[in-house]
């Protein structure tokens, strides 16, 4: 190399041509190391924390979905299989029957199925319920709260900003990992 | 001159249109504090609050830090158990004593002679009335949870709500018999405990009733474990009893009504022998919502004290 090349002066056209090959080169590495990031990243599902749930309502008027996403499901490790199901009877019931005067909840979505004397078991058709709370309030209230409010991951569409965590009075709303999208509480842990 | 009053109309639009969404986003007329679907568990408290026969006159806070059972002896003095041992009051709430042990007294009677039964999770602590233990019982079962115990003619009566049965001791610890397993022959039903609240005590023939929660009905037994009777009713209104699995305590009245007391809907009256309901003692209105394990006991004057674990008091109860 002669002397005079070596301190020659970059001209204009070089140094666009050079910048340009830096800013792809550049952009190219990030975006590579942002697949690589996001490939790591645990994918998050919205979720309702059942110690938090006051039964406000608004899990069955504010999702996006209609009907809501969220469900009532049932730990049966937890059920007392009561004959006088708080979370199935209106309180003023006279009689225990299956009749639609005395179903607490608005879409008759629990089933009561007579197991033997004096065990009834209780499911949930989620084809009806429209999330209310208001079966996981009477339980709750007299028997031990194994019916619970949760989103159904299937129904679910994971919006970036959900409608109903927004509005929740009781912040019981909250993003969990996807593999496992389920916080039930009380022992046994099995959704119906 | 046209330009800038096309410029200016668009202006106007946009902060008209900025000014509508943000008014929409922070101010919509949306009411999300009401709810169409409420459950209205206050109303239910409210509704079936009747006039109550009995007036609260006193009450007093033990010192032990979590209570759980209550009982009399014959100088009507009060006795209250709970964690980390028993505390021995005058009928008017003043202290005599603190009997320390080791656990949770979860239940407790009294002998005559003034011997104390304790029911520690799954054991029993006999102490004599100076708080000297002199005596321990074994665990029947590892899955049992003591919460009721009767003292009566040299049977000392233990409900296990662990594993559903009523279990009769003599004085020297011997289990003589089980008493209300499921035996359809002999038209036991069997007890349906699906909460540690299960309660026993002794009528005024002498014969032993316990609760069915499940059931929500009180069967009386024999001591070698006949049914004699049983009476009780499901409901949410005053003359029956609310819930999963209620009454959750009882007493006895000298003139062999009950005393009950709920969880659920906070509420405890008196039912006569027949079953049917007599008047109520105190409400919902008088507990704090959620209130459980109301522990009851009587004295010679048919004072109902009432064991209240979320107010943490003993309240005494006299019918006007």
């Amino acid at each position: 190399m002669k002397p005079s090349e070596k301190h020659k002066p970059m001209n204009r056209r070089a140094f666009l041509r050079a910048g340009v090959q830096v800013s792809i080169a550049l952009g190219i590495g990030g975006m590579g190391v942002l697949a690589v990031r996001r490939s790591g990243t645990e994918k998050l599902v919205w979720q309702l924390d059942p110690a938090k749930c006051t039964q406000c309502g608004r899990c069955a008027t504010h999702c996006v979905k209609n009907p809501s996403a969220v469900k009532s499901v049932h730990v049966y490790a937890m059920c007392g299989y009561c004959n006088l199901c708080g979370g199935y009877f209106r309180p003023e019931t006279k009689t225990l029957n299956t009749g639609a005067e005395n179903q607490l909840c608005p879409t008759k979505a629990i089933k009561r199925t007579f197991i033997e004397d004096p065990f009834y078991e209780y499911t949930i058709d989620e084809n009806l319920c429209i999330g209310c709370g208001k079966c996981v309030k009477g339980c709750g209230a007299f028997g031990n709260g194994s019916l619970q409010l949760q989103v159904r991951q299937n129904l679910c569409d994971n919006c970036n900003q959900c409608s109903i965590a927004r509005n929740c009075p009781s912040e019981a709303w909250s993003r969990i990992p996807a593999n496992t999208p389920y916080l039930l509480k009380g022992y046994g842990k099995e959704p119906s | 001159m046209k330009t800038k009053l096309t410029i200016l109309i668009a202006l106007i639009l946009l902060l008209a249109a900025l000014a509508y969404i943000t008014a929409d986003f922070f101010f919509s007329g949306q009411d999300t504090s009401s709810n169409p679907f409420d459950y209205k568990l206050e109303d239910l408290r409210r509704s079936d609050s009747l006039e109550t026969a009995y007036r609260e006159i006193h009450h007093f806070t033990p010192g032990l830090d979590q209570i759980s059972g209550i009982t009399t002896d014959h100088g009507d003095r009060i006795i209250v158990s709970g964690q980390g041992g028993v505390e021995v009051y005058t009928p008017e709430g003043i202290l005599i004593s603190k009997l320390p042990a080791e656990g949770f007294v979860r239940c407790i009677a009294i002998a005559p002679g003034g011997k104390m039964y304790l029911g520690i999770e799954n054991y029993i602590v006999i102490m004599d009335p100076a708080g000297k233990i002199v005596g321990r019982w074994n665990p029947v079962s590892e899955k049992s949870i003591l919460t009721s115990i009767a003292v009566h003619r040299g049977n000392i009566f233990v409900a296990d709500a662990g594993e559903k049965t009523v279990y009769r001791f003599d004085s020297t610890g011997r289990l003589i018999n089980r008493i209300g397993e499921k035996d359809t022959l002999s038209g036991i039903p069997g007890f349906v405990v699906p909460s540690p609240w299960f309660d026993l005590g002794i009528g005024r023939d002498d014969e032993l009733w316990v609760v069915n929660p499940g059931r929500h009905s009180l069967e009386a037994y024999t001591p070698d474990g006949k049914l004699i009777s049983s009476w009780g009713k499901s409901s949410m209104h005053n003359d029956g009893f609310c819930g999963c699995c209620n009454p959750s305590n009882f007493a006895v009245l000298p003139d062999g009504s009950f005393v009950t007391s709920e969880k659920g809907i906070e509420r405890i009256k008196v039912i006569r022998p027949s079953g049917e309901l007599d008047c109520m003692v105190a409400v919902p209105s008088q507990f704090e919502p959620g209130t459980k394990g109301l522990d009851l006991a009587v004295d010679s004057h048919e004072r109902v004290l009432v064991l209240d674990p979320w107010k943490k008091q003993v309240r005494i109860f006299v019918r006007e």
